[in-house]
């Protein structure tokens, strides 16, 4: 890089080219004063002069340059972290294989489908499970809820912790070591300390929230997930200018994803469907639009297939896409069974 | 003084600084009337004489015919993608010093598209892959898991080794917004100057996954900052991929044009920056993907050819 690609003034160019200074090499060991008297120019302006370099051409000298890029970090570490990563688990066995493992950190994970279907249900399932403790195999992370309809039922919670501890207690009953170890851990109510609860009542609120969660997480490092039931309520409603929605919700989803990178976590973002007419006839997809279908990086979609509840891998960059069985129990969300029926609303 | 026309926010600079020979003969010769109006200290002769050289040294030598056709010849090969279907399209894959768009709907095989690139160049030693990923999609996972059916012939450590140099040649770098994603490429800019010097192993595809995502929250609305960060990055890209000999690989999005009818996102003044623009499209239920040329520098457009995502 040269001495003419730098923002200064055309007059301060120059007197750095007539004093010798041609290449930034040439700028970057040199102190303000010894600047300031060689252009015979005054400290300040000298040492504004040196501000201007670009903050890599600096580190690039003292780091002898030989990164290709600063930050950048080979697929091969890359791979090695990601096999290290533990993944949060649905509680439903069938539903975390074709998910490789459960949802994966790092990732922005959207589930969608027709109301009634469970999708509430699993966002607190999976406020639930993100606590389970490192020696029962889990994250011991904790939770942010994010509640934009009004859906999230304490009392529910209450029930799915109690399940999900029933059910760890029974699968850990002859390692009596682990049982014991997190004898206070395994209580509902330590579960639903550990979700942290917004409730959003319009739009700039729900943006204000996650504008705000970068510095709320830098101090609860312990979050693992972000669940956001449902992205879609307000943005559906009051929004004339839909070019602005666009707008609004690509850079929502951009901050959501610089989120998940940085803090390593998941983000869980729950979807409504809506209709869309495609070649002759009306079908179901996900609401807010197909720009909005980029904004995840994996897209699961919950449907009813018969009597049965199933969940299918719309999306993803990294598993093929399947489909899944599961079922909706009062202890939460569990594989499926041939004797749970569908209750259909009337 | 002429210090109040310099362009002193950042992105402004960024424009000129990779702005077109003509754009610096004017500032060049903006430098030299203050040279001989303003600065009376300076022995204006002597100045001028020191700053002429190195003027004159910034405008790009001109290049014949021959001459363009041997530099292309020797620095602009193809890089096969390893999609045989998009790379007898293509004519042998991507071609370095070219800027090559892929355009989709969601879960058309765009990022496919793009991990199979990275893996299969960086496998054929044509050198490093640089991924800038902005939607967290770049799976690592999936790459070892291309590379392992690519290399079915081998067993054992070789095969370990063999996923292991692979790897190592693809760097990826998350990005989050517009400002980031200049940044980046400024400091790819003057890396890549440096390393012509050092022989380092160099990069030979810059892949952008996707480049839309990062524009969509500043286009649009009343005002034109947008659409300046756009351009701008388009030039800074197609900048980068013909000085430095790099093959320019990003993904576009499709929103819903009139009548329904999806078309390419990020409107008309972005239509004109790649060199290349592929259309892929998918079946639902299938792993075959149809691509066709919407645009090419070359080759007649229309064309259609189809290819199989394995799983």
């Amino acid at each position: 890089m040269e001495i003419a690609n730098l923002p200064i003034s055309p007059s301060q160019r120059a007197k750095l080219l007539s004093a010798g200074y041609t290449t930034l090499t040439s700028l970057s060991a040199v102190s303000p004063f010894q600047l300031a008297r060689d252009l015979n120019i005054a400290l300040q302006e000298a040492s504004d002069i040196l501000k201007v370099m670009p903050e890599f051409t600096r580190s690039e000298s003292l780091h002898g340059g030989n990164a290709i890029l600063k930050g950048a970090q080979t697929a091969w570490d890359m791979l090695s972290e990601e096999q290290m990563q533990k993944h949060i688990t649905t509680g439903c066995e069938n539903l975390d294989t074709i998910l490789g493992g459960g949802i994966h950190c790092k990732e922005v994970t959207e589930v969608g489908g027709v109301p009634g279907i469970g999708k509430t249900q699993l966002g607190i399932q999976l406020a639930v499970n993100v606590q389970i403790p490192v020696e029962y195999g889990g994250l011991h992370g904790k939770a942010v809820y994010i509640d934009t309809e009004g859906s999230f039922m304490v009392e529910r919670a209450h029930q799915i912790a109690e399940g999900c501890i029933m059910d760890m207690l029974d699968k850990f009953r002859h390692h009596q070591k682990v049982i014991l170890a997190c004898q206070e851990q395994m209580q509902p109510n330590s579960f639903l300390a550990n979700i942290f609860y917004f409730r959003i009542c319009s739009y700039t609120e729900q943006i204000a929230v996650i504008n705000y969660l970068g510095k709320f997480l830098a101090e609860q490092k312990d979050v693992k997930i972000i669940i956001i039931d449902s992205v879609t309520f307000h943005f559906r409603q009051d929004f004339d200018d839909l070019a602005r929605r666009t707008r609004v919700l690509s850079g929502m989803s951009l901050e959501l994803m610089k989120l998940a990178k940085t803090y390593n976590l998941a983000v869980v973002l729950l979807n409504q469907v809506t209709t869309k007419f495609t070649e002759g006839s009306f079908q179901l997809t996900l609401a807010l639009g197909d720009s909005w279908s980029h904004a995840c990086t994996n897209r699961v979609i919950l449907y009813w297939n018969g009597n049965d509840r199933h969940a299918y891998i719309d999306k993803s960059p990294s598993l093929r896409s399947a489909s899944a069985p599961f079922s909706v129990t009062s202890k939460g969300i569990r594989n499926a069974t041939s004797q749970c029926k569908r209750v259909r609303m009337m | 003084m002429a210090e109040f026309n310099e362009p002193r926010s950042k992105a402004t600079a960024s424009v000129s600084s990779s702005g077109n020979p003509t754009s610096f003969l004017s500032r060049a010769s903006k430098c030299a009337k203050t040279l001989e109006e303003g600065n009376r200290s300076l022995s204006d002769d002597a100045g001028f004489a020191q700053v002429q050289p190195m003027m004159e040294d910034w405008h790009q030598p001109w290049l014949n015919g021959v001459e363009l056709l041997e530099d292309s010849n020797r620095n602009k090969h193809f890089l096969p993608t390893g999609y045989e279907g998009i790379d007898v399209l293509l004519g042998g894959g991507l071609c370095e010093g070219q800027l090559t768009e892929i355009v989709g709907s969601s879960s058309s095989g765009k990022t496919q598209v793009c991990l199979y690139s990275a893996a299969h160049v960086a496998d054929k030693h044509f050198g490093v892959v640089m991924f800038l990923d902005t939607c967290n999609s770049f799976s690592p996972k999936r790459i070892a898991c291309m590379v392992d059916q690519l290399s079915s012939s081998f067993s054992g450590e070789a095969k370990e080794r063999r996923l292991k140099r692979i790897m190592s040649n693809i760097f990826c770098h998350s990005i989050f917004d517009i400002f980031a994603l200049l940044d980046v490429l400024h400091q790819l800019e003057f890396n890549l100057k440096h390393q012509v010097t050092s022989g380092h192993t160099k990069i030979c595809l810059l892949i952008i996954d996707s480049i839309s995502s990062l524009l969509t929250p500043v286009l649009g609305g009343k005002g034109s900052e947008g659409r300046l960060l756009m351009v701008s990055a388009g030039i800074i890209l197609k900048k980068l991929a013909n000085e430095h000999n790099v093959s320019v690989l990003v993904t576009n999005h499709m929103v819903g044009g009139e009548g329904g009818i999806l078309k390419p996102a990020l409107g008309e003044s972005w239509k004109s920056i790649p060199h290349v623009r592929l259309q892929l499209t998918h079946d639902q239920g299938s792993n075959i993907c149809n691509v066709s040329i919407l645009k090419h520098t070359f080759m007649a457009s229309g064309r259609t050819t189809k290819f199989v995502i394995h799983g």
